[in-house]
């Protein structure tokens, strides 16, 4: 690196510039970087820049809209109608199972107030559309084309027709990204549908992988169980299916037992899936108010959710792990 | 450089194209694969009409692709700076190479560029990209000349029908 001899001083001058210049530049990337990593400062930023790109997205993802489109009208009318049949029986059939699951909801909120318990909020959804695009292979995030105008909010549960997908994690204009289950920043408190052993499921890094690392040696849990969400922490309804367990790693040696659980929802197959908003005004509210104080720190837990979630806590049990 | 306008339209096309193939979908699993079309396109700029040569430059582009991808703010603009100083560091030699050197030039810029990449991939602590992510500066290496002959093609040709 050191400029020889045969450089001219001018040249040499001008290469210790461009050294001090580069190094300027580095720093600035480094000091940008960490600011992003920590969030919040440079999330504002990002916000308006995205409106700046999202041509770019809607651009790309032009070709598949429109093949989509075509295909769709070009689909000939007997399979249309087959597909339509098939839609009304699905339909008939789940009408069914809700007149059921209404009556026994009726049953429930009659129990309820007999309890005097705290009363259940209704959830609300909205549906939200995949982006075409992946955005950064090696990050687990999604795009979705709802944003803040659609009503998304930081920390909102998204799932799927299996199961839980993640939740929202930044919400821009036309357009929100969506941590999933998988990524290793995230954490979900489960519970184990055959035997109610509550834990919390961290992502691995791996595509729909979820391990579980702080179970007792003694805890009850084998492949093939079934891992619910437990709704503690309030984020998360209680019961939404997240995955199955695939294998149990009892090492002695180790203090914990440890296992690992695939993703109920097929994220790769799927371009439509559900955000969960919560439906009544007074939480939305509530929301709002607190994202509006903690503008930007929004990775904090929502505080006021706990009337929802105690329903779920038996008081005979502890709490999880 | 006396016709900077019609080079200008030019650079600016090739570069939205790079821009939009960057983020276009890619079949499946083959993602990882993908060249690096920005890098490629400031490295045929930079060597054949002199532009991209401010260091400045390749952080704005550099910002532009964090934003548009999704990275960590400053990930991609760090590659680019580094690629930017490297590039004039030994443009004139590499200028004056011939092809195939010229093409292991560039190969060994963005295996570095792979490598500042994976960094900040580790220290952000995801997981590790697959073997495929490595296979992307050999493919765009082998994509360079046809680059390399489409850009200069067209730029002959905007030069002969602007004059």
């Amino acid at each position: 690196m050191n400029p020889s001899g045969s450089y001219s001083g001018a040249i040499a001058a001008d290469f210790s510039s461009r050294i001090a210049r580069l190094m300027f530049y580095i720093v600035l990337c480094l000091v940008l970087m960490t600011l992003d990593f920590r969030g919040q400062w440079v999330e504002r930023i990002r916000d308006t820049s995205t409106l700046l790109v999202e041509p770019f997205w809607l651009l790309v993802e032009a070709p598949a809209t429109l093949s989509r489109s075509l295909k769709e009208r070009w689909q000939d009318r007997s399979s249309l109608l087959a597909e339509r049949d098939a839609l009304q029986v699905d339909l008939n059939r789940s009408r069914a199972r809700l007149l059921v699951l209404d009556e026994l909801e009726r049953e429930n909120d009659r129990l309820r107030e007999l309890l005097e318990a705290s009363q259940r909020i209704d959830r609300g959804f909205q549906a939200v559309e995949l982006r075409q695009l992946d955005l950064n292979p090696y990050s687990h995030r999604l795009l979705v084309d709802r944003g803040a105008d659609q009503g998304l909010r930081v920390g909102q549960p998204v799932m799927d027709a299996h199961g839980l997908v993640g939740q929202v994690d930044e919400v821009f204009v036309h357009s929100a990204s969506v941590i999933l289950l998988s990524d290793p920043d995230h954490a979900l408190p489960v519970e184990v549908e055959r035997s109610r052993v509550r834990t919390i499921a961290y992502g691995s890094g791996r595509s729909g992988e979820l391990t579980l690392n702080d179970l007792p040696m003694n805890a009850d849990i084998q492949p093939g169980d079934v891992l619910l969400s437990s709704g503690l922490g309030g984020r998360f309804q209680a019961g939404l299916p997240v995955a199955d367990v695939l294998s149990v790693d009892r090492s002695s040696g180790e203090a914990f037992a440890s296992a690992t659980a695939r993703v109920r929802a097929r994220m790769r197959g799927a371009r439509h899936l559900l955000v969960v908003t919560q439906g009544t005004a007074a939480i939305l509210a509530e929301q709002d108010s607190s994202i509006d104080d903690q503008a930007a720190s929004a990775s904090s837990e929502p505080v006021g959710e706990s009337a929802s979630t105690s329903e779920t806590v038996p008081a005979s049990e502890g709490d999880g792990p | 450089m006396s016709s900077r306008q019609p080079s200008s339209t030019l650079l600016i096309i090739s570069l939205t194209t790079a821009l939009l193939l960057t983020i276009v979908p890619f079949p499946g699993g083959w993602d990882p694969l993908r060249p690096y079309w920005v890098a490629l396109v400031v490295i045929y700029w930079n060597l054949e009409a002199g532009r991209f040569r401010h260091l400045g430059q390749g952080f704005l582009l550099g910002l532009l692709l964090d934003v548009m991808t999704g990275t960590l703010l400053g990930q991609h603009a760090l590659g680019l700076v580094i690629l930017v100083f490297l590039l004039e560091r030994f443009r004139a030699r590499i200028r004056f190479f011939p092809p195939w050197q010229q093409a292991a030039a560039i190969l060994v810029l963005l295996l570095n560029d792979r490598v500042i990449h994976l960094w900040i991939i580790a220290l952000e602590g995801n997981a590790w990209p697959s073997w495929l992510w490595w296979l992307a500066p050999l493919l765009a290496v082998f994509l360079w000349p046809w680059l390399f002959l489409l850009l200069d093609g067209l730029r002959r040709r905007q030069r002969v029908h602007s004059s």
